[in-house]
């Protein structure tokens, strides 16, 4: 008849190919899930690509320009004139208004006696 | 067991009768029973021979193309993008609509559905396809994915999708001729698509390792938005003056990066149905001219870098020049001895003549190919032509050839030229990939003498800025731009005509110190009212549009220095 011991290897057994079934059926899964991921990530570097040549179409200089004609009068746009440019240093000291000297005196603060708002 | 079980039976076994006729039962049907087992295995013998010579059969067989043909590996290209890394061209994905017409259940069916997602199919062509019955073919190529998903939705057994790669430029016709174009198997056909399979891409792409995520952006030297502007001038120039054909570049003195070339008529490579017709070429660099009295700056630089003239040397231009049969005569003739400044900015031909003279034919000769002017160009660009001139050089030629005539050249050859003058001279090959000024040291050359170069920047400042100069159209306020005009009679049937120029302007800016050098073309210009139709008056303004759009782009301050305008501040 059988043994005990029989029957604990008996369970010992069936345990075992559960437990494998079991695995091997989650590694299946797991595998399915990064595959499609995979798939996934595929789709959105292609989709990337397509916003990236997208991106450039709609900001070429071209593009643009017909933009800025279009729609020069509404907002009132004009060419950048070579005047326009400067460095900072090239600038001259904005001189004082009156009112720069009454929102000091109203804070409190001591005003530049070197930069008295008249004429530099 | 069986005794054990069922005791009763060999109680039986003593009657043997039974057991006498099994026996003779076996021995009479014995042969028999051993016949059916030979005639058994032999037609299982010979069933699996059929089989296995099948198989063998089958194996040596070609298999008959069936499904979708297999993926190209060749297809990846590495993206171009410009210098500040805007995409020039790139790899897109778009499915394509293939048929198995074997698994084709009903094609009348199925071109009725296909139909009503794509409203244009051909229906006669799409049913002999379908009835063809061939393993593969396709149906419409790049689909949008809108389209894709819809048919998907139709549920046709028998049709499928493959993704493609195709080449997109962004950019259009602005680059085209820089870029240039790939075939349907994705391989560079022309322009820098060509020049990268040249390096070692192609191999790549045989051994398939030419992966997309392994390939690095080639970036170029050329500035997307530098070059619609030239792009745009051009093409309005073209219209304006009702020219044949008009081009530009703009070039890095400092190091030889060509930072914008256009040249129209041109093409869109998204569709480049006309990119084969006669007039679509890339004027600048495999196009030939007579370059006319822009090439003046090269006989002048010459005079002065022999050292047999200075700035303050004198030409006799008081009389035509007559060798031969021709006669060399002034444009805008003033009848005395010039003063060499006077001979460039007054564009003397007789004067230019004379310079030439005292360096000498062999001289001449000697110097324009050093200068490069006369050699074949070398950049990665493959359309570049090969410049034309005499094979032997006489007295006639060293005259015709130092205002430009009786040779023809490359504008952008002209123009690398030009940087070699404005530059401190060193002569650098053009490049259209990005490089440092250190890297085109390394490969410079030096050409003519410092001292020469600076004459050469104070005559392309003066010719702009002195009463007379024929580069006073180009100006551009703040940006010191200086130049020289050319203004070629074209050749047809082989006399020089005087209604078809080809004219041209070359510009260097700022003067004190060049960094860019604008060269534009305009083939066969036709006169405004009122204008004239010489280079001053189409070519310059050419240049001075450029200039004025796109200096701050390339990074020059305007200064007004004498003119001490106000800097325009608002508070």
């Amino acid at each position: 008849m059988f043994r005990t011991s029989d029957i604990v290897l008996i369970g010992v057994m069936v345990a075992a190919a559960a437990m494998t079934y079991s695995i091997k059926r989650d590694a299946g899964e797991q595998l399915a899930a990064v595959r499609k991921l995979q798939a996934q990530i595929r789709t959105e570097e292609e989709t990337i690509d397509l916003l990236k040549a997208d991106w450039s179409l709609l900001t070429q200089p071209s593009r643009l320009q017909r933009l800025v004609e279009r729609y020069q009068d509404q907002l009132g746009l004009e060419q950048v004139n070579p005047y326009q440019f400067a460095r900072i240093d090239s600038l001259p000291q904005r001189p004082l208004s009156i009112e720069d000297i009454t929102a000091a005196d109203a804070a409190g603060m001591p005003i530049d006696q070197t930069r008295t708002g008249a004429v530099e | 067991m069986i005794g054990r079980i069922n005791p009763f039976r060999r109680n039986r076994q003593p009657g043997d009768d039974s057991s006498i006729v099994m026996d003779s039962a076996r021995k009479t049907t014995g042969g028999r029973t051993r016949n059916r087992v030979i005639m058994t295995m032999a037609v299982f013998f010979g069933i699996y021979a059929v089989i296995g010579g099948r198989l063998v059969y089958l194996g040596f067989q070609d298999p008959v193309p069936s499904g979708a043909p297999a993926s190209r590996v060749t297809a990846s290209r590495p993206d171009i993008v410009d210098r500040n890394g805007e995409v020039l061209a790139t790899d897109i994905k778009t499915s394509s609509l293939f048929a198995e017409p074997r698994h084709i259940v009903d094609a009348d069916e199925a071109i009725e559905k296909l139909a009503t997602v794509l409203p244009n199919i051909d229906y006669e062509q799409t049913y002999n396809k379908l009835r063809s019955g061939a393993g593969f073919v396709w149906l419409q190529r790049q689909l949008t994915p809108r389209q894709q998903s819809e048919i998907m939705q139709l549920g046709i057994p028998g049709i499928g999708f493959r993704t493609e790669t195709r080449r997109f430029y962004p950019a259009g016709a602005t680059t085209a001729y820089i870029v240039g174009l790939t075939n349907i198997d994705n391989q560079g056909i022309s322009g820098l698509e060509k020049y990268i399979d040249g390096q070692g891409l192609a191999d790549l792409q045989q051994s398939g390792l030419a992966l997309p995520k392994d390939l690095a952006p080639v970036r170029l030297s050329v500035d997307l938005r530098v070059q619609h502007i030239v792009h745009d001038e051009i093409s309005s120039a073209i219209e304006r003056f009702r020219a044949i054909a008009a081009g530009a570049v703009v070039l890095n003195a400092k190091t030889g990066e060509v930072v914008a070339m256009a040249s129209v008529p041109d093409f869109d490579p998204n569709n480049p149905v006309n990119a084969q017709d006669k007039d679509r070429l890339n004027r600048m660099s495999a196009g030939l001219y007579e370059m006319g009295s822009t090439v003046k700056s090269f006989t002048t630089a010459m005079a002065l870098d022999s050292g047999k003239a200075n700035l303050n040397s004198t030409f006799d231009a008081t009389r035509p020049i007559t060798i031969g049969r021709q006669t060399i005569r002034d444009f805008h003739g003033k009848g005395r001895v010039l003063t060499l400044p006077e001979v460039f900015i007054y564009s003397s031909n007789i004067g230019s003549a004379r310079e030439a003279d005292i360096v000498g034919i062999e001289g001449h000769r000697e110097f324009l190919h050093r200068l490069g002017i006369l050699e074949r160009m070398k950049t990665e660009l493959p359309e570049v032509a090969r410049p034309v001139e005499p094979k032997v050089w006489k007295k006639v030629h060293s005259i015709t050839a130092s205002f430009g005539h009786g040779f023809t050249t490359t504008p952008l050859q002209t123009a690398v030229g030009a940087a070699a003058l404005m530059n401190g001279g060193y002569l650098m090959n053009p490049t259209f990939l990005a490089r440092t000024v250190e890297e085109a040291m390394a490969d410079a050359t030096r050409v003519v003498s410092e001292k020469t170069s600076a004459d050469m920047r104070y005559l392309y400042n003066l010719n702009a800025t002195a009463p007379g100069g024929s580069g006073r159209r180009a100006t551009v306020p703040g940006y010191r731009v200086g130049g020289k005009t050319g203004t070629a009679e074209k050749v047809v049937n082989g006399r020089y005509v005087s209604g078809k120029r080809f004219n041209a302007f070359l510009a260097a800016f700022p003067m004190d110190d060049p960094q860019y050098i604008v060269l534009s073309v305009i083939d066969e210009p036709q006169a405004l009212p009122g204008q004239g139709a010489t280079a001053g008056f189409n070519a310059a303004p050419i240049v001075s549009n450029i200039i004025r759009r796109s200096a701050a782009l390339l990074g020059v301050e305007p200064e007004f220095g004498q003119e001490k305008a106000a800097t325009l501040a608002s508070y």
